[in-house]
């Protein structure tokens, strides 16, 4: 693609072009740090799940069982995915299929992640969606328009309801576990368009974002 | 669109997304979404998260994290080290004697961890080395090393068998029972192999000219290395098989054992821990990110009635036998391994075919064994493989691609044989679980 | 004309669904032919139990079959579903509160008001202990971990037994893997039928509940669009349904209780057993006072079986 290459010498930008290759940078910079720092936090979760499933075994064994354990153990899990997510995705864990990708220029490369991490950023979209509707619904909201009913309980137009309980004996609120994922699944998003953008800027010759090991 | 067709449309979109390199859950995660929002109807926005309510309530999935954790305290505080001394110097003297002692180790590094992947980086970095100092064919040693690591997932604990006990609502206990003597069988069908072979060829396993210069008492002394791998083992099995603690308590059990042990023998720093921790939640991440939208894609594919369609293609249209349908399967499988990852082909492809085959009359715990081995030989066989890329990855540069391929065949052809056997007499699999369980 | 098409799930997984759901939906695709087709679905399968109330109402899927409770249904009404303690003796009674006692009406308005119909109730089994180890006494349960529904777990978790919820379809397996000691859910054949007799060796005689309630629901709107022969006809199906686990129940709990050989029966001695009764009714008091929906549906059930203890023998035999 020689008309890309031409292009990949910076002096040769617009001003507005260097303007949005700047904006970007910086946008990547800020969610990679946040990104990264919550990642670097969620993965000592590994012990909190530890922890929980070793009480469990020592209340079984020594006294009463606690029936908190297993459910506990799980929103624990599900924290430390998703929000370690966006990390696992700087440290390029998560496997591509390199059938034809692993021979690639680093160019080629960015060109067609830069077309399919729309799709990522589709797919992250609707789940994100879908969370916040099931999250309003945790909160006693039953209608088709979270997004609305977010802003309405911050404006005060609209109220909280009942809130779900999980069916267990337990029976815990389900709305923390649905913000947290929410919140995960936002944080995704956030990573999946810095990813974006640094397949533009790649495309463009240039190298965003803060390597980290 | 017929169910036909959507089946092949969201396969066909799939694989094109797969083709050009975005990463496998975004992939999977995607087309079910695009599907979903196309042609379920009212409510298909909400599916993809629904799996992801699925996967909380899924509660073996626990054990992940600490199987992983396990694995990587394993290989990167170097607890192997004093085993692969204990093989080198009983083994080392007869010729292939060292490829043999690799078989050994690699049977004992997977009764301690989940994956294949401990068992190549410890292969990789502690055999492969010595190995090819000591003269050995590097062909041979490459192939020892890949077939011995995929032991790791058929020997207890297993990741995958937990992945699999999920899907066919299997217990996890019986799995990992199945598991064992196959896994044992298949380590003395790899060692007879390289025995005769360089009984034949002595040249491709020299035997080691200074190994008697090692004193008695030092000898007696390695072999207590072994107790490493039974003391993990034995701290994780025991409790459950007993029904003491559970399956995700015993991990937990499990990769705090490893911890502890490593920490005893001086072997764990702050840094090697940290990155244990680190790399844990990488891996974890990525299993649990391809699981989620596979959930979510196989929800989708079911509603849309295209699992139907894959039923009646294998039981109506098609008029084959049981065993026909099984093999076919088996050989879909291994097609299948060349381009999807070991993960997604469980998670997307083993729920299409997991209750057919409870439906034909099968047994699932063996088929769980089958299932296990088939998918180790997918990812062993050329051109494409899992296995074969790590193998390049972690393998020193002398070791070319073309090494690489051509060390697999004759190993191959073993596990092909084992598979047979399995087939044939299931009670290989089937007996431990039966006598342990007692039905 | 295009064929009308539901994507139904029921919470049963399919070893169950095949006599509890499977003839029923066979039955009404059958009949309806091209002008409708009910695909069925097993538990968990498309969405997790616990979502599936809301899957319904959003319209994700056009039908359910579930007790209220399991699916944790945001209605006053929830906590009598599955199985209230104590509250039906026989699964004959399940039908009779709520046709001729005024249930149907008071589920129907519940569920108007959240969007959902609630098509018809019905009765299954009663629910027995299934446990690795035996129960004689009501010392024995301290400290079992029981697989069974949220209220009945509510309820016996004050005798010590500590309740745990997990996918229906894992049950066995958590039994075998030690997570679980037992389970509260069913009566023998379904022990039998779902395979939990082949993981647990005792069967307790004395059960908390003498018939599961559940129900059919439909999304409202998916049920309002369906021409009035097709409502019908669907509701016939689901009475059917209820039917034949009348008689499959009823047979299957007396056959297996004296021809099972996987099971070995305990009982409680009835002494014993009068402290869990008791519970019972300062539990149903409690359960009133939550609110005035609650007070009314508690205030049938003393009604109903004051009155059945009064006919006498056979509808009571204490
Ligand atoms: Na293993
Ligand atoms: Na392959």
């Amino acid at each position: 693609m020689p008309g890309v290459m031409d292009r990949a010498d910076p002096c040769r930008f617009s001003e507005r072009g260097r303007g949005v290759i700047k904006a970007m940078a910086s946008y990547v910079r800020i969610v990679d740090t946040v990104n990264y720092r919550i990642g670097r936090v969620m993965m000592w979760g590994l012990f909190v799940m530890m922890g929980i499933l070793l009480w469990s075994s020592i209340s079984k064994t020594f006294f009463v069982p606690s029936h908190w354990t297993l459910e506990m153990a799980q929103f624990a899990m599900v924290t430390y995915y998703i929000m370690g997510g966006p990390y696992s995705i700087q440290l390029g864990s998560n496997v591509r299929m390199d059938l034809f990708y692993h021979n690639w220029s680093p160019h080629r490369k960015a060109w067609f992640d830069a077309f399919t991490v729309l799709l990522l950023i589709f797919y992250l979209g609707v789940l994100f969606y879908g969370g916040l509707g099931s999250t309003a619904y945790s909160l006693g909201y039953w209608g088709d328009e979270p997004v609305s009913y977010f802003f309405g309980l911050l404006t005060g137009s609209e109220e909280i309801g009942r809130l779900e309980r999980s069916s267990t004996a337990w029976r815990p609120y389900i709305w923390p576990v649905k913000t947290i994922m929410v919140f995960g699944f936002f944080l995704m998003l956030l990573q999946a368009i810095s990813e974006f953008f640094k397949d533009i800027a790649r495309i463009n010759g240039q190298e965003i974002g803060v390597v980290r090991a | 669109m017929s169910q036909e067709y959507i089946a092949i449309f969201m396969f066909a979109l799939m694989m094109l997304m797969l083709f050009t390199g975005q990463r496998v859950f975004g992939a999977i995660g995607a087309v079910a979404t695009i599907a979903a929002l196309a042609l379920w109807g009212t409510g298909g926005q909400d599916i993809t998260f629904s799996a992801a309510m699925k996967l909380m309530k899924w509660y073996p999935l626990l054990t992940l994290p600490m199987f992983i954790f396990m694995g990587y305290v394993l290989s990167e505080s170097r607890l192997a080290d004093d085993l692969y001394k204990m093989f080198h110097v009983w083994m080392g003297p007869i010729n292939g004697g060292l490829a043999i002692g690799t078989i050994g180790l690699m049977v004992l590094v997977s009764a301690m961890n989940g994956l294949s992947v401990a068992g190549m980086a410890i292969g990789a970095t502690i055999a492969l080395p010595e190995l090819l100092r000591r003269g050995y064919d590097k062909t041979m040693v490459t192939g020892v090393i890949q077939a011995g690591s995929s032991l790791g997932i058929l020997v207890p604990p297993s990741v995958v068998l937990v992945l699999y006990a999920m899907i066919a609502r299997q217990p996890v206990g019986q799995l990992w029972l199945a598991g064992i003597i196959p896994g044992l069988l298949m380590a003395a069908m790899f060692i007879l192999y390289i025995w005769i072979r360089c009984r034949i060829q002595p040249e491709l396993g020299p035997a080691m000219e200074d190994a008697h210069e090692v004193p008695r008492a030092e000898k007696i002394r390695l072999l207590g290395a072994g107790a490493l791998p039974l003391i993990i083992f034995a701290a994780m099995m025991v409790p459950f098989v007993n029904g003491w603690t559970s399956l995700v308590e015993s991990s937990a059990i499990g990769a705090l054992t490893a911890l502890a042990v490593s920490v005893i023998k001086r072997r764990m720093t702050w840094k090697i821990f940290e990155d244990c921790t680190k790399q844990t939640l990488a891996i974890s991440c990525m299993f649990m990110w391809i699981i989620l939208a596979a959930l979510g894609f196989g929800a989708v594919f079911d509603g849309l009635g295209a699992v139907k369609a894959i039923d009646n293609l294998f039981t109506d249209q098609l008029g084959l036998s049981p065993w026909m349908i099984l093999i076919l399967m088996q050989l879909s499988f291994i097609v299948m391994g060349t381009f999807l990852d070991d993960t997604a082909m469980l998670v997307i492809v083993a729920p299409l075919y997991v209750p057919l085959v409870g439906e034909l009359g099968f047994d699932l715990i063996w088929y769980g064994v089958l299932y296990t081995i088939t998918t180790q030989i997918a990812y062993m066989t050329p051109p494409f493989g899992y296995n074969l890329f790590l193998m390049r990855a972690m393998a020193p540069p002398e070791i070319t691609l073309r090494d690489i391929y051509g060390s697999i065949f004759p190993f191959v052809a073993v596990m092909v044989l084992a598979l047979t056997i399995i087939m044939v007499f299931p009670e290989i699999a089937l007996w431990l679980p039966g006598y342990v369980y007692g039905n | 004309q295009n064929t009308i098409t539901w994507r139904m799930q029921t919470y049963a997984g399919p070893a169950l669904a095949e006599h509890v759901i499977d003839p029923a939906i066979k039955m009404f695709n059958q009949i309806a032919g091209d002008r409708m087709q009910i695909e069925l679905f097993y538990a968990d399968q498309l969405v997790p139990t616990g979502e599936l109330f809301r899957a319904m109402q959003k319209g994700t899927i056009d039908a359910v079959q579930s007790d209220d409770d399991s699916m944790a249904s945001p209605t006053e009404v929830t906590v009598f579903g599955g199985y209230f303690p104590f509250a039906s003796r026989y699964s004959l009674d399940v039908p009779v509160l709520f046709n001729q006692w005024g249930l149907n009406e008071i589920w129907d308005e519940e569920y108007s008001k959240v969007g959902v119909k609630h098509i018809s109730a019905g009765a299954w089994d009663p629910c027995h202990f299934a446990t690795k180890d035996p129960i004689n006494s009501l010392a024995d349960m301290k400290g079992k971990r029981i697989f069974t529904f949220p209220t009945a777990g509510r309820f016996l978790s004050q005798f010590g037994v500590v309740p745990v919820t997990l996918p229906w379809e894992d049950i066995e397996v958590a039994v075998q893997t030690g997570e679980l000691d037992g389970i509260a859910w069913s009566g023998i054949t379904e022990d039998y039928t779902v395979g939990w007799a082949d993981v647990t060796n005792y069967f307790l005689t004395n059960n908390v509940s003498g018939a599961w309630a559940g129900h059919f629901f439909a999304n409202m709107d998916r049920w309002n669009e369906l021409p009035e022969d097709l409502q019908t006809l669907f509701k016939v199906c689901c009475d059917q349904s209820h039917y034949y686990r009348q008689w499959w129940y009823w047979g299957g709990e007396a056959n297996l209780r004296v021809n099972g050989t996987k099971m070995q029966l305990t009982s409680i001695p009835d002494e014993e057993w009068v402290t869990v009764e008791e519970a019972a009714v300062k539990f149903w008091d409690e359960v009133a006072a939550e609110s005035e929906t609650k007070a009314k549906v508690v205030d049938i059930f003393k009604r109903y079986n004051a009155e059945m203890l009064k006919a006498g023998r056979p509808y009571r035999y204490t």
